[in-house]
């Protein structure tokens, strides 16, 4: 249900154009994410190089959203879930940037990949990516949508993610074993899946944060502290 | 304060000391304030619905809510000075205070005020000197002594961080203090009786931010003495002084919890649209 308007309608101004920036910048990291992984894929250097160079405006948009948190903080001293929604949409620029960043590895190992022989193993890194890239979109509608059910599922989904990426590092280093004249080109593609690795990760903080902003619900850690 | 503490006495019961034991709820020991089921009315029109809450000892419990949805008329009913307007009563239910019912026909309400302090929006000291103003409430409890009314007056002072600024000029007078100073002046001559209970109108309302954040500061100091009510209309101010909140609307409390669950994640729609600015 959306929730009746403030009284102050330049908070309601604020609070979406936060917002707005929020999931521009999501658009963009995926599309950066997409480009990067297209360039490895089909081995065109373009993609990786507009994947790299799109980083910028992702930077600055992170900027912009810490800028315009801390003036909604400033200025409307938010409470409740107006309160949650902007750290919420702070944290999320953070990891949204990371999540960008990783794109811009994965881009410049692939480069350095298509100066060789294209390797069959690739392949491996499908799968992987299509989970993170699910991962990155699901987390974004959770908090978009502040749908707290997609964030728990999107959380869960990590551990898979986590089990890929390991397949994924042993198959390629018995591969390194096996030719180790490709050695430089598993290791790139290694990295490529740790980086997809990482997105699932900045992906689940994502919905860690998406369900706190929609329930106050802190989620992070329940593992961990269940143990302890 | 003058007025209420002339009034006449028709005690015989006497109210429980904080850190006493109760004279009935001894299981209550985390209750200091009791309200339940408390409906208010002036005249035919009732103003406060089936009240239930309980106020913790030494702790800051704020009332919010918009103008007209019973705060200050539940914060005056703690010292009954809604005794004093006519026509205006609880029509059912109860406020306990330690146990004992602030109602009963036993109970003292000379000694119920000076046992529930109260600091008003606007500081209002007497028309006299500084050291006046605190003895006054000593010397109506017939407290004559002048050796033991200036040490009321210094611990008083010092106990609202006024003090070291009037230490030299006690016999000024008080109207010559600034707006912050009268407002503290008013707290240390509520403090002066050694109450339990301060109640705080909008104690900040008329101060600027220095003075406020004094004030605000003096509350948090205060709380580890005394249980602290305070009906604030800044929202900000509940949830930077307050241990417990209250939202009032329409007459009838809301929501009741601690103030990093209201003010993060309350459970009323009500309640979460009032704090964020969505009617008011």
């Amino acid at each position: 249900m959306t929730p009746p308007k403030h009284i102050l309608g330049t908070f309601d101004e604020a609070l979406s154009s936060l917002r707005n920036n929020v999931l521009m910048m999501a658009g963009l990291a995926e599309r950066t994410l997409d480009r990067a992984i297209k360039g490895l894929l089909q081995r065109d250097d373009n993609l990786c190089v507009t994947a790299i160079a799109d980083d910028e405006e992702i930077d600055q948009l992170e900027k912009q959203i810490d800028k315009d948190g801390v003036d909604v903080l400033l200025r409307f001293q938010p409470v409740a879930s107006d309160l949650r929604r902007v750290v919420a949409s702070m944290k999320l620029s953070t990891n949204i940037e990371r999540i960008a960043d990783q794109a811009t590895n994965i881009a410049r190992r692939a480069r350095k990949l298509n100066r060789h022989p294209a390797l069959p193993e690739v392949e491996i890194i499908v799968p992987i990516q299509a989970h993170a890239m699910t991962m990155f979109k699901e987390a974004i509608d959770a908090f978009a949508r502040e749908d707290v059910d997609l964030g728990r599922a999107v959380v869960a989904q990590d551990k898979d993610l986590d089990y890929m990426n390991k397949m994924a590092n042993r198959k390629l280093t018995e591969r390194m074993a096996q030719d180790p004249k490709a050695l430089r080109g598993y290791l790139n593609l290694i990295f490529i899946s740790r980086c997809l690795e990482r997105v699932g990760d900045h992906a689940t903080n994502i919905a860690e944060d998406a369900v706190y902003a929609a329930a106050a619900e802190d989620i992070r850690h329940q593992t961990a502290a269940a143990t302890t | 304060m003058v007025s209420l503490l002339e009034m006449p006495q028709t005690v015989t019961q006497q109210l429980p000391r904080q850190n006493e034991t109760p004279v009935e709820e001894t299981e209550e020991a985390t209750v200091m304030i009791d309200v339940r089921d408390l409906d208010f009315a002036y005249g035919a029109n009732q103003v406060l619905y089936n009240v239930n809450l309980d106020i913790p000892p030494q702790a800051v419990t704020a009332f919010i809510g918009p103008s007209g949805c019973g705060k200050t008329t539940l914060l005056r009913c703690i010292n009954r000075m809604n005794d004093l307007i006519e026509n205006a009563r609880i029509t059912r239910g109860a406020i306990r205070l330690g146990g004992v019912d602030i109602n009963a026909p036993e109970v003292d309400v000379v000694d119920l005020r000076r046992r529930v302090g109260m600091v008003f929006q606007k500081s209002n000291p007497f028309p006299k000197s500084i050291y006046d103003n605190i003895a006054y409430g000593l010397r109506i409890a017939g407290v004559n002594k002048r050796s033991q009314i200036d040490e009321a007056v210094e611990k008083s002072l010092r106990g609202a961080a006024l003090w070291d600024e009037v230490k030299d000029r006690l016999d000024e007078g008080a109207l010559g203090l600034s707006g912050g100073q009268q407002q503290r002046l008013c707290i240390a001559r509520a403090l002066a009786v050694e109450p339990d209970v301060v109640l705080m109108d909008e104690p900040c309302s008329a101060l600027d931010p220095i003075a406020t954040a004094k004030i605000e500061e003096l509350i948090q100091e205060l709380k580890r003495q005394y249980t602290i009510v305070i009906v604030t209309h800044n929202m900000q101010q509940a949830g930077r002084v307050s241990d417990y909140t209250g939202f009032f609307y329409l007459g009838k409390l809301i929501e009741f919890g601690s103030t990093t669950k209201i003010f993060t994640n309350p459970s009323e729609r009500r309640t979460e649209d009032y704090i964020t600015g969505r009617f008011g």
